[in-house]
């Protein structure tokens, strides 16, 4: 790729292409995808069409809805396509010092968990788009989470054939896929859909802080005189003294709900190199 | 060469961040210095164009001597992506879609049309009510104002509509010839539910009320408990403590959006179409950071599947590894990682949201720190990845791939397998989060480079 000129074929260059004026945080590499729901897009979404003739929830392989003549699929739940699991089993201890074995709950007597839409359906886009396959469904309704059977055939579960559909859109010239993910996968909303409302209160509702490019948790960190690290919590209204305030979202020390409603602007700093960028030290400069 | 045969929106997707000052972001990069590969990315005042109000050209481009985020009273600058037309040209090659080019195909810009649709379904998600989707439709346009994205919703009070920012077709000039739309997201609020009687009910968390809560849900909403529908996780909306356990939304709304950006050219009788995407998200906090798994490795794996191919190299897959260790020193350097490791934190147990508690939480697993409490304080975390780099550039690090978890381990909470790499974060499938496939499997190229080397006379050849 140059300046002027891209390769058509070149999808990879065209996905990360970057426009004149465009900051790096106009990018699809810089929003989160180890998304519970996410923060700028909830990109499980883009999965729920795959299957011709039935919507899948976005995180479950439960199916939400379905077109004419695969009315009797909705509300059960899919656990194989083209062979391809897209369920796990769900292992470790329940006592200190006890060995590990298949963790069940009363709601999820076969111990499973969903696996990832975009790598449990990977191979299935990248092997069959445009073919049907055979995808393994629980026989009836199944509102709680449901493992394979031992063998097939099972009078609990039943294979449909199901069309794999293009997750991209395709050139109207060649038939060549694009970069652009079909609209008839994700129509406007739906790739914001399952995120929080308003998102301010997923900043502090959750405190995991598994998105540190987005929502930082730790800053301005230094290292102590016994070798180990000391810094402020982000939401931290202030910065001395340089301590780590453990988040009990009811702490007056750190930004409540109610900040972030009312003036997230102001109360959230950009962070830079670890550190409060230099025009948030500036203003609280000019504050004294 | 000149016959423009089709049309593409580049970037497909664009991510626009949310602020309400009145400047939008400049432009800026993100350097990575190639002898501290792992220290903070470096950033840089770059190259910026200066839009005219009134007419919507180009007037120049500045780089800015110095970053800054916020306006300096209050306010973020809102990141508004540009979107450029490229047509692809009847000697196969796709170039930017220009004066020069409109013309040898004996059009003007005022050929070309735009539309912009986006929508903002976070109620309907939850309450099923088609009635509660907000969305916004510029219709076609082909002149250069600003077209305000107006949230328009059933259920919403008389007259009322979400401000979901706008989308500009920029005059092209000879200076700056080329044919782009910039979107620029909302400011940044929080509106309200309010009833028909009572239109202002006094709510100093909210800009705005727009949804009228006597015709639709929203206000008073709880999740139903053991509803295979509901998003996961659940109750993720302000709200408020209910009765047996529920929650009790307070019906708020935000001005986030995502959607499509059309354009159609007609050309020699024919009607060329296109679109990208784009979306409103919050403020990138720690720009000089990048998230270690990103929507950019979902798509690059749905184009170019789950394994590496042949057209891959080892130096693309060393660079892939390399930046993998960045992303999560990254994500380490700014993660209070003793908290995140379930450690018993200023004599509090279970701290926070965890892995350690979520796994107890949905599976019974017991409830134990993922890491040896003592190795996990943020400077040795941070050592370790350096020395996996070094042992990386060594080619001393095949351990390296086992320590990986791979998509279908997510279950595994065993203690080996709690501390696969990377440790202590969810995934978006709620369990320990795993690598794309594809990453995984040019990750372990990079780790096996001395194995290849050993086996082969050709390096450079990955499988």
């Amino acid at each position: 790729m140059s300046d002027d000129h891209i390769d058509p074929m070149n999808l990879t260059a065209q996905l990360h292409y970057r426009a004149a004026g465009n900051p790096p945080s106009t990018l699809p590499e810089s929003a989160i995808s180890n998304a519970f729901p996410g923060l700028e897009f909830d990109i499980r979404n883009i999965w729920r069409r795959l299957l011709v003739g039935i919507e899948l929830h976005e995180s479950d392989n439960y199916v939400v809805a379905a077109d004419p003549g695969h009315e009797r699929l909705v509300g059960r739940r899919l656990l194989t396509v083209a062979g391809h699991d897209v369920i796990g089993g769900l292992v470790g201890p329940t006592r200190p010092g006890a060995g590990s074995w298949p963790l069940t709950t009363p709601t999820n007597p076969d111990g499973v968990t969903m696996l990832e839409w975009s790598n449990s359906l990977a191979d299935v886009l990248a092997e069959h788009v445009g073919r049907s396959v055979p995808c393994l469904f629980t026989s009836g309704p199944a509102p709680n989470p449901v493992g394979k059977p031992a063998a097939l055939p099972d009078p609990g579960f039943e294979v449909v054939e199901l069309e794999v559909r293009p997750l991209f859109a395709r050139s109207a010239e060649t038939g060549d896929p694009l970069a652009v993910i079909a609209e008839e996968m994700a129509g406007p909303g739906d790739l914001t859909r399952g995120l929080c409302s308003p998102w301010q209160n997923d900043y502090r509702e959750c405190a995991c802080y598994y998105w540190a490019a987005s929502r930082p948790d730790y800053v301005n960190v230094e290292d102590t005189a016994a070798g180990t690290s000391t810094g402020n919590h982000w939401f931290a209204k202030d910065r001395e003294p340089r301590v780590y305030v453990l988040d009990g979202r009811d702490d007056s020390r750190l930004v409540s709900y109610d900040d972030l409603f009312q003036d997230w602007q102001g109360r959230l700093r950009f962070i830079v190199g670890g550190n409060d960028a230099p025009e948030h030290l500036e203003a609280e400069q000019e504050d004294r | 060469m000149t016959s423009i045969e089709e049309l593409r929106v580049l970037p497909p997707l664009a991510v626009g961040r949310l602020g309400a000052a009145v400047e939008p972001m400049d432009n800026y990069t993100a350097e990575t210095d190639p002898d501290q590969p792992l220290a903070p990315r470096r950033l840089r005042p770059a190259p910026t164009f200066r839009v005219d109000r009134t007419s919507g050209a180009i007037t120049g481009v500045e780089t800015p001597g110095e970053l800054r985020f916020t306006d300096g009273q209050g306010k973020v600058r809102p990141v508004a992506p540009f979107l450029e037309v490229w047509a692809l040209t009847d000697d196969h090659v796709l170039r930017p879609l220009t004066l020069d080019l409109l013309r040898l195909n004996g059009l003007t810009p005022g050929d070309v049309r735009w539309r912009v649709r986006v929508g903002n379904h976070k109620i309907q998600r939850r309450t099923y009510d088609d009635r509660d989707r907000i969305d916004a439709d510029t219709e076609w346009f082909s002149d250069h104002a600003a077209h305000a994205l107006n949230g328009l919703c059933p259920n919403f009070l008389e007259g009322r509509s979400l401000p979901l920012g706008h989308a500009r077709y920029l005059q092209p000039t000879p200076g700056f010839p080329g044919v782009r739309l910039r979107f620029t997201p909302a400011g940044g609020h929080v509106y309200g539910s309010a009833y028909t009687d009572r239109p202002t009910d006094p709510d100093p968390n909210v800009v705005d009320f727009l949804y009228d809560a006597t015709k639709g849900t929203w206000r008073g909403h709880a999740d139903q408990a053991g509803d295979p529908r509901l998003t996961i996780p659940a109750q993720i909306y302000a709200g408020d403590d209910g009765p047996n356990g529920s929650w009790v939304s307070r019906g708020y709304l935000d001005d986030e959006c995502d959607g499509l950006v059309h354009v159609k050219l007609e050309v020699s009788g024919r009607e060329l179409t296109a679109f990208g995407r784009i979306g409103a998200g919050p403020p990138a906090y720690a720009p000089d950071s990048v998230p270690i798994r990103t929507v950019a490795d979902e798509l690059d794996q749905a184009l170019s599947g789950p394994r590496a191919t042949a057209g891959d190299t080892l130096e693309q897959a060393r660079a892939v590894a390399e930046e993998v260790l960045r992303r999560a020193t990254e994500t380490v350097r700014l993660m209070n990682t003793e908290v995140m490791n379930g450690n018993t934190v200023d004599g509090r147990v279970d701290a926070a949201s965890t892995m350690v508690r979520q796994d107890t939480a949905d599976t019974g697993r017991l409830f134990e720190p993922i890491m040896a409490p003592s190795l996990v304080d943020t400077a040795a975390v941070l050592a370790l990845h350096q020395n996996v780099l070094a042992a990386l550039r060594s080619g001393t690090a095949p351990w390296f791939a086992d320590v990986l978890r791979d998509h279908d381990e997510v279950g595994d909470l065993t203690a080996k397998g709690r501390r696969k790499m990377p440790a202590l974060m969810r995934g978006a499938d709620g369990r320990s989060l795993a690598l794309t496939r594809r990453q995984v499997d040019l990750v372990r190229l990079a780790a096996r480079q001395a194995i290849f080397r050993q086996d082969t006379d050709d390096p450079e050849v990955p499988r």
